[in-house]
């Protein structure tokens, strides 16, 4: 058991240093592949005044003339120990962990991350328990009725909630369920420690909009693994025994049903934490993802850099929950760790 | 009948015109059309039929477990003085488990892979019992894995089924059974998943506790052999009805019906030899063409019928003595494979040798058995032969040249002299490709472009293998396993190789269509003077079809020598202990061999 948490913990380490050495090739050698000199690269960082001087100041307080390698180890060394940039007298504090300093704004980009994080984190775990509950249980009742008028209508629902991106579910139920009946109250976020009944009244459609999106492919994973398990030649010794039709499906197919779908739960919630883009866009709702949009549109190559990052983490983060939680959930795994 | 107690008189299992209708699509299927059979307590019933007899169906019914199908049950299923048919849900599940116990026939998936056997066991009876406390249960689930033979049991309770082998989860599939005392186990192939020694083992354990528990015993098979020493009487079913109805010792020494009869000359014998074999194959068959022929020439011209079949058919095929032999086809010199098994912190692999050195030659028109259990090296030794795998040590040749390191494009001109059949005829033919391109595939392959002779080539030997040449555009599904089977040979066949290895090929089969298989194996052997390394697990089969038989075991050959000597004179104890444990049809033998064992292990302990 310890070895298998050894393991997974040294591959998560290890996936870390990868994507970190990827994204930084993505932001700082593949625009030169693409012919972009270091005075063009430089004029990204400037900020709002692009003088030939300021460029220049630029190029040599990022050291983006050294060769690339040693611009990865400043980079690296940023993250565990803190940047510093010198900017003719004044100098600019990064602290560690300097994700990186957005000269368009003056602004250190990891605590901006930070202080969005409670937002993305409250949609991201509000919506994620709602769409492994609906899925799962819708799933469960379509499997169980297979072919009934409500398998049906929740296998259309589904195909749904897969198909239709967050922009128009969510712009349609803003126009409809907030403004034309009122249903709810306008979104937005209020911190959970101020109160945290308008903390969840504020974020109650987002997370639904979100979820509607997940739960249907929830639904849709457990309905076909709970055939198949319900299939399956240790589910006939369950009946066989004399348990009840309730504990089968619940106790004994319910289990091997889940465990696939813990593994797609930990990339998706991961996914959600690194920026839920469309539905903070939707909601206006200052997060991450929104945080990523507005870099986007300013070019501010240091926040999209630090948001990627940030967003990588926490998938390789869930992904690890998820292997550590695998060998409780399936006792198979630990032989074989 | 009365609504009385049921006594010990009384039978503890009643069946009586029993019919199960699967309506489908194409109008109904009766699975089971009319069984009538009575298990009195304490007795043991056998119940034999071939894939689609009905007697999975009928064991199924037993426990009603069609209930949420859409089977239709007419008929009376009394169990415990409890009608199965008419029961409430509630009912039905109080008496499964409680009255009669089921075990099936994989072990390896009838048990819960995420919960610990003791879980499970603990699970069977507070389901019934809930007034019995955990601890208690648990106590008991630990007595009655001692009861079934499983070591430690104390610590055992707590393992995962994958941490046991295939014999004992079979063990605690029936501990699992025991936790409520049921009248009656109910068993469906209970063994067919298992190796000879382990089937012999679990079937000793099952006769024990119903001697010693007097429980009745229902087991269900396709192998007459296996239910002989087993029970007192026997039911053989086929398409659903049975045919025949008696004590064990009756019908096996006596059958009435012509069904019975077919399947008990079917069924392989240990103690038939190769040569007895092939002269009851090669006379049945020398009259069969005779007959064909006298049938022809009283319907066409006379004279052309006489030149159809070429006379080398009837000329017996007599290898020549060991001397005049020349070169061995195949010479195997200490072939050893080595693979990887991953463990440890950070994964580094240890060895593990599946085969150890094996070394033997092999001449033409010669057939080469390899028997053993799951584990000894058997595959891979074939597989090693085949070159699928490059061996770790030794060597191999092939026609006098060596083929061990030979590269896949050097290999390419000498894959048509060696073709493999597989054992699962199901998953060895790809469903999405015609019968005929499936079997002409390979003739492409090595180079012929012109499309009716590939198609003239197949449907000959479609027809040669006994299946009908129209056969050729239709998809495996269309197909029998047997008759998949043929398919598969006619694939090797198509090249017309030198050798051919068969794993296993015929042990996913009834017995009738065994015996049909072996016969034209030993046909086409006849006929194209063909050399078989014949795979197997069961003795009797390797008997029948080998003139030379290798035992293996963990990776090593213990005994190899020729068939008739290494079975009547085995030199190693564990060729004897094989022997010992492979069934047999006199009921009164089985229980000589179930003593001896018995005696065997209980000088071990």
């Amino acid at each position: 058991m310890l070895t298998y948490i050894l393991r997974r913990l040294g591959a998560g380490l290890l996936l870390l240093a990868v994507v970190t050495m990827v994204t930084f090739a993505i932001f700082y050698v593949v625009p030169r592949w693409a012919g972009r000199t270091t005075e063009q690269l430089a004029t990204m960082y400037v900020g709002r005044a692009p003088t030939p001087e300021a460029i220049q100041a630029t190029i040599d307080r990022l050291g983006l003339d050294q060769p690339v390698l040693v611009q990865f180890g400043e980079f690296v060394r940023g993250i565990f120990l803190g940047a510093e940039y010198r900017f003719g007298r004044d100098v600019i504090e990064c602290a560690a962990p300097c994700f990186g300093y957005s000269f368009q704004n003056y602004q250190e980009v990891f605590p901006e991350i930070v202080a969005r994080l409670p937002v993305t984190a409250s949609l991201a775990f509000g919506a994620g328990v709602i769409w492994l509950v609906g899925g799962i249980l819708v799933g469960v009742v379509s499997a169980v009725w297979k072919g009934s008028l409500f398998d049906r209508l929740a296998m259309a629902f589904a195909l749904a909630g897969v198909s239709l991106p967050i922009f128009f579910t969510g712009l349609l139920a803003l126009a409809f369920l907030v403004h034309a009946w009122g249903l709810f109250g306008t979104p937005g976020y209020v911190p959970l420690t101020e109160d945290p009944f308008r903390w969840a009244q504020g974020l109650l459609l987002p997370w639904l909009t979100l979820a509607f999106l997940h739960a249907a492919m929830y639904a849709r994973q457990t309905r076909a693994g709970m055939l198949e398990v319900l299939g399956e030649d240790y589910i006939r010794t369950a009946r066989a025994k004399g348990l009840s039709e309730r504990r089968v499906v619940l106790k004994h197919a319910l289990r091997p049903t889940l465990t696939p779908i813990v593994t797609i739960f930990g990339l998706d919630l991961g996914l959600v934490l690194g920026g839920a883009v469309l539905t903070e866009q939707v909601f206006s709702l200052n997060g991450i993802g929104r945080y990523a949009v507005s870099a986007i549109t300013q070019s501010d190559l240091p926040v999209i850099l630090g948001v990627t990052l940030f967003g990588a983490f926490f998938i390789v983060v869930c992904n690890l929950v998820v292997d550590l939680t695998y060998p409780l959930i399936d006792p198979r795994v630990r032989i074989h760790g | 009948m009365s609504e009385s107690v049921p006594s010990s008189a009384s039978p503890v299992v009643r069946v009586e015109d029993l019919r199960v209708v699967f309506p489908t699509m194409d109008g109904d299927v009766h699975a089971v059309n009319g069984l009538s059979f009575e298990v009195p307590a304490g007795g043991a019933l056998g119940i034999v039929g071939e894939s689609g007899s009905g007697k999975s169906v009928t064991s199924l019914a037993l426990m009603g477990l069609h209930r949420g199908s859409r089977a239709r049950i007419t008929g009376s299923i009394e169990v415990a003085g409890q009608d199965v048919v008419s029961a409430s849900d509630r009912k039905l599940r109080r008496m499964r488990g409680n009255d009669i116990a089921m075990v099936f026939q994989d072990p390896m998936q009838s048990l819960h892979p995420q919960f610990t056997v003791g879980n499970q066991l603990v699970e069977a009876l507070r389901v019934h019992r809930p007034e019995v406390s955990r601890s208690e249960a648990r106590a008991r689930a630990v007595r009655s894995l001692e009861r079934v033979g499983i070591p430690h049991p104390q610590k055992r309770i707590n393992s995962y089924p994958h941490e046991f082998s295939g014999g004992m989860r079979q063990r605690v599939v029936i501990a699992m059974g025991l936790m409520c005392d049921p009248k009656v186990l109910l068993a469906d192939e209970p063994t067919t998943a298992l190796d000879v020694t382990v089937q012999a083992q679990v079937l000793d354990l099952l006769d024990e506790l119903r001697t010693d528990l007097g429980m009745g015993l229902i087991l269900v098979s396709h192998d007459l052999a296996v239910v002989a020493g087993s029970v007192d009487e026997v039911v053989v079913m086929r398409h659903g009805v049975a045919v025949e109805r008696g004590d064990v010792r009756t019908v096996l020494a006596e059958p009435e019906h012509p069904y019975t009869r077919a399947l008990l000359a079917a069924v392989p014998r240990v103690d038939l030899s190769r040569a007895q074999r092939r002269a009851r194959d090669r006379a049945e068959r020398a009259q069969r063409t005779r007959q064909e022929q006298r049938r022809s020439t009283g319907a066409t011209a006379a004279g052309e019928a006489g030149a159809k079949e070429p006379d080398r058919a009837f000329a017996p095929f007599t290898p020549e003595p060991k001397e005049e032999r020349g070169e061995p086809l195949l010479r195997v010199e200490d072939v050893a494979q080595r693979f990887g098994v991953r463990g440890g912190v950070w994964g580094r692999t240890t060895d593990f040798w599946a085969v150890k050195g094996v070394s033997f030659d092999l001449f033409r028109g010669e057939t080469l058995g390899i028997v053993g259990e799951s584990g000894s090296g058997k595959s891979t030794l074939s597989r090693m032969v085949m070159r699928l795998l490059e061996p770790t040590r030794g060597r191999v040749e092939f026609e006098g040249r060596d083929i061990t390191h030979m590269s896949e494009r050097e290999l390419r001109p000498l894959r048509r002299d060696m073709q493999m059949v597989f054992q699962n005829p199901y998953s060895s033919l790809n469903p999405r490709v015609t019968v005929g391109d499936a079997i002409g595939t390979a003739l492409r392959v090595q180079g012929e472009r012109d499309g009716r002779k590939v198609r003239r080539q197949v449907q000959e030997l479609l027809e040669r293998v006994g299946l009908e040449p129209d056969h050729y555009n239709r998809f495996p599904h269309a197909f029998s396993g047997g008759q998949r089977q043929r398919i598969a040979i006619a694939r090797a066949l198509i090249l017309k190789p030198k050798l051919i290895i068969c794993d296993e090929p015929v042990s996913a089969l009834d017995v009738s269509t065994q015996d049909q298989v072996l016969r034209l194996l030993s046909e086409l052997q006849d006929d194209f003077g063909l050399t078989y390394i014949f795979v197997a697990h069961d003795l009797a089969v390797v008997r029948q079809v080998s003139d030379r038989v290798a035992v293996m075991r963990a990776g090593e050959v213990v005994e190899m020598g020729d068939s008739d000597s290494v079975y009547e004179e085995p030199s190693s104890d564990y060729t004897r202990q094989l022997l010992n444990a492979a069934p047999v049809l006199d009921p009164e033998h089985a229980r000589e061999l179930r003593a001896e064992r018995v005696r065997r292990r209980a000088r071990a302990s």
